[in-house]
């Protein structure tokens, strides 16, 4: 019976904490540049007849190693729904993916030979350059943003901010029963049209210009100088519980925001990818379809 | 007033009933407290409705902004009764039968809650780019189906049934512009073939299968050999290279408006730099590079002018190369400073005897009548200052000049002359004796004078001899063959036309030659003053095509080395 040590076996798995930049002191990087350096020697190397192109023995080598390298790094798109497998090993595919991903720029472009018309070749190229761009983009919102969402939730999760603005909702509704009807359409104007989220633009901007609850404290405002003194103590309450509801609201929409910003991209990485995939398919064809 | 004033609550089926008597001047319905029926909640104004009893029984009444229906329909002000169904807000209100001692009943019933504010509020947000109904999966489908179909599978269907991509190689091409010509070109195709570029299958005649030669042959059938055809030497390593070598093997299309032709010294090197080893037949010398690798050039002289045999020697020769023209010449002695009187004393330039051709690239032959008449004429008796004999043909001249004399003779001393000859001869200087008016007589003056001026014609000072070579074998009136080289470097070609700026003195030493043996053309060193290495950064960069070209027509057609069509 083999016995096994707990502690050595959990050392040897990567940290959970560790970034996918950094992993494994930065192997992956390291294998990127190695492989963008061959690429630049090959290009160098290799001097047909006329400028360098993709027809080359060193554009065919450099061209099949980007196709290559696109369908693995697609494969990554598949590979990471496999949240079970083994989710030390997705950080390295990640990491792999990131790194490799961006020395994809460097093969792909001396695959060109830096010869671009307005054909499906350069349109293959650019699609290329379009999904690295928002991986890219990808990379540093994920590297940004998080630290700005921690920061922005005070320790909440949005379900508990959600949670509280309903609460809040509620008690705006209690105490608003025994003040005017104006403040009343007010509250209620701002209970019933609680906006968070929405379109997409909205969850990319963070913008609510038509915030029911930002209305209702600029006229709680203008109407409790000429409140009956009896409801003064309920107008103030509806002021406390407004302001806090707008607090939690701009921290939710927020939060909102900076997702949408950590999500956005993929929204272009994904199907761009997929063009990408049937534009080189295109390209592939095509050369060997008409020699 | 007083009414019974009962409140439903449903849980599930069970209906929970709550009664009061409402008592007051007026029955009030409101969110307020001091409502004698208060509805809690702010979707109802404070006093929301007032029911009045009237003479004419009991009437309900709006009080705020708002609305009120009964009985399905919006009002003011109305008469009600036991059945009426009135909403305030979310609140339904039915009138029945008031027991004895009560004005009105009426149950009160929360019909619209305002549920659970958590879930309602969730189900309000939409939070997540994924609820904005944007799908990466479906985005990416239809991207992925759009360009398939866009980028393959339309120009392969428009290849396939062959619209606007028929052979063609007329002028103007036939068919528009076309999709697949623009799409799936991988490159700027050369400016000679843009004109039918969008017709794919003028070259590309099968799918999957490399150009073949017999695409570029529709129109190049005329195209030069680069060697040539040895009957039974088809073994030769390099004729089977050029077999073997399909057109697009050298001429890639697609690579740029002016590269079809390849003009990197390495395609030419790759065989001629080991020439001597791969084909040792050859008379060709081994060729590494321009400058560096390249032999001194080897010009073509005349070896003999009589069968037109030319060689060819290295300029670096020893012997000096030495040309054969059968001609006495001296450059030097024509480009003398002073000049000569028959051209007013000006000084003769290279141009006055060397024409260029139409093209500029090379000069016309020279010939007599062209460059030498003019000071050199053939004249050959001072009496008959207007004859003059043909040029070219010894022969002819002889019977030319006899002719001359013999029509003398005839006309001024025929038979039955006019006057017998006096005893003592008197005559002008330069003037003619006249013929002898017997027969014999004037056919010994002829021989005489034909002697005379063919001696004069034929002088090495004044005549033939002064610019030609004797040809004593067929006798002393006759002039060997001439042959007059226009071309030196036969395989290369030069463009004087390019180098017109430069004076002729920079490559021809010709001020300096005083023979007709010598050869002016320059080596490689005078070439390369100006020219370097293809990469060169500070002379003109030249490759191996600047000078020679691969296909040459006087080796008959490529076709014949194509024994295998590719």
């Amino acid at each position: 019976m083999t016995v096994t040590d707990p502690a050595a076996a959990l050392s040897r798995r990567p940290s959970r904490h560790e970034s996918f930049l950094v992993y494994a002191r930065f192997r992956y990087l390291k294998i990127a540049c190695a492989a963008a350096s061959v690429s630049l020697l090959l290009y160098l190397v290799d001097s047909p007849y006329g400028s360098r192109y993709g027809g080359s023995w060193a554009g065919y080598t450099l061209g099949t190693a980007g196709a290559l390298l696109i369908l693995w790094l697609m494969w990554f798109g598949y590979r990471k729904r496999l949240y079970l497998k083994d989710q030390g090993n997705l950080v390295a595919w990640l990491s792999a993916h990131v790194y490799l991903g961006l020395s994809l720029l460097v093969i792909a472009t001396l695959h060109t030979g830096f010869h671009f018309g307005w054909n499906i070749h350069t349109l293959a190229y650019a699609l290329m350059c379009l999904v690295i761009a928002s991986g890219a983009f990808g990379v540093f919102s994920y590297v940004r943003y998080p630290r700005f969402m921690t920061e922005n939730r005070h320790g909440t999760t949005m379900p508990q901010m959600l949670s509280r603005i309903a609460t809040l909702n509620d008690q705006l509704r209690s105490v608003a029963i025994s003040v005017d009807d104006r403040t009343t359409a007010l509250v209620k104007f701002t209970v019933e049209t609680t906006s968070i989220g929405g379109s997409f633009w909205r969850q990319l901007s963070g913008r609510y210009p038509n915030c029911a609850t930002a209305a209702a404290l600029t006229g709680i405002t203008e109407i409790r100088a000429n409140t009956a003194p009896e409801l003064a103590a309920a107008m103030r309450q509806l002021r406390v519980l407004l302001d806090e509801k707008a607090q939690l609201l701009m921290r939710a929409r927020q939060d909102i925001r900076y997702k949408a910003i950590m999500d956005i991209w993929l929204y272009f990485h994904v199907p761009l990818s997929f063009a990408l995939l049937a534009a080189l398919l295109a390209h592939i064809v095509a050369v060997f379809y008409l020699l | 007033m007083q009414a019974e004033v009962t409140f439903l609550t449903r849980r599930g089926a069970a209906v929970m009933r709550k009664s009061h008597t409402a008592t007051g001047e007026t029955i009030r319905f409101g969110r307020g407290t001091g409502n004698e029926v208060p509805l809690p909640d702010i979707r109802v104004e404070l006093t929301a409705a007032v029911l009045r009893q009237r003479s004419d029984g009991l009437s309900i009444e709006r009080l705020g902004d708002s609305l009120l229906r009964v009985n399905g329909g919006t009002t003011g002000a109305t008469v009600v009764g036991p059945g009426d169904e009135i909403l305030i807000g979310p609140y339904k209100i039915v009138l029945s039968s008031p027991p004895d001692g009560l004005d009105a009943a009426l149950s009160v019933e929360l019909v619209q809650g305002v549920g659970d504010s958590l879930q309602r509020l969730m189900a309000e947000s939409r939070i997540g780019l994924d609820q904005t109904g944007l799908s990466k999966r479906r985005t990416s489908w239809m991207l992925f189906a759009a360009l398939t179909i866009l980028c393959l599978v339309v120009p392969i269907v428009l290849y396939s049934i062959g619209a606007g991509v028929k052979p063609s190689t007329s002028v103007p091409a036939d068919g528009n512009s076309t999709f697949l010509g623009i799409a799936w070109s991988p490159g700027e195709i050369s400016n000679s073939h843009r004109y039918f570029a969008q017709n794919c299958a003028t070259c590309h005649q099968s799918a999957f299968a490399l150009v073949k030669d017999s695409a570029c042959l529709t129109c190049h059938s005329q195209i030069g050999n680069h060697v040539e055809s040895a009957a039974g030497s088809d073994g030769d390593p390099v004729r089977q290279r050029l077999q073997a070598t399909r057109c697009a093997g050298c001429h890639e299309e697609h690579r740029g408006l002016r590269t079809l032709v390849i003009r990197e010294g390495a395609l030419c090197v790759g065989c001629h730099r080991s020439l001597t080893e791969m084909m040792p037949r050859s008379v060709l010398r081994d060729v590494r590079g321009f400058p560096d690798g390249h032999p001194q050039f080897r010009v073509s002289v005349v070896a003999d002018a009589r069968t037109r045999r030319l060689t060819r020697v290295d300029l670096d020769a020893q012997p000096k190369p030495a040309d054969h023209p059968n001609l006495v010449f001296s450059h030097a002695a024509h480009l003398v400073p002073e000049g000569f009187p028959a051209l007013g004393y000006k000084p003769m330039v290279c141009a006055e005897c060397h024409t260029p051709e139409a093209s500029g690239q090379g000069f016309l032959a020279i010939t007599y009548k062209g460059q030498c008449h003019e000071c050199h004429a053939q004249k050959f008796d001072a009496a008959l200052p207007g004859k003059e004999v043909s040029h070219g043909d010894d022969e002819r001249v002889i019977a030319e000049v006899e002719g001359f004399y013999a029509s003398i003779a005839l006309k001024e001393g025929g038979p039955g002359g006019s006057a017998p000859a006096p005893e003592i001869e008197r005559r002008l200087p330069d003037s003619l004796s006249p013929p002898p008016s017997d027969p014999a007589g004037r056919r010994a003056w002829v021989r005489q004078q034909t002697t005379r001026a063919l001696g004069i014609i034929f002088d090495e000072k004044r005549g033939c001899f002064y610019c030609h070579v004797p040809d004593p074998a067929r006798g002393q009136f006759h002039v060997a063959p001439v042959l007059i080289l226009t071309r030196f470097l036969l395989p290369a070609r030069f463009d004087h036309a390019k180098h017109a700026p430069i004076e002729c003195d920079h490559c021809h030493d010709a001020r300096h030659s005083q023979a007709s043996n010598d050869v002016l053309v320059p080596g490689i060193a005078t070439c390369v003053t100006c020219h370097g290495a293809e990469t060169a950064s500070f002379k003109a960069r030249s490759t191996c095509t600047s000078c020679h070209v691969f296909h040459r027509q006087e080796l008959g057609q490529m076709r014949q080395v194509m024994a295998v069509e590719k």
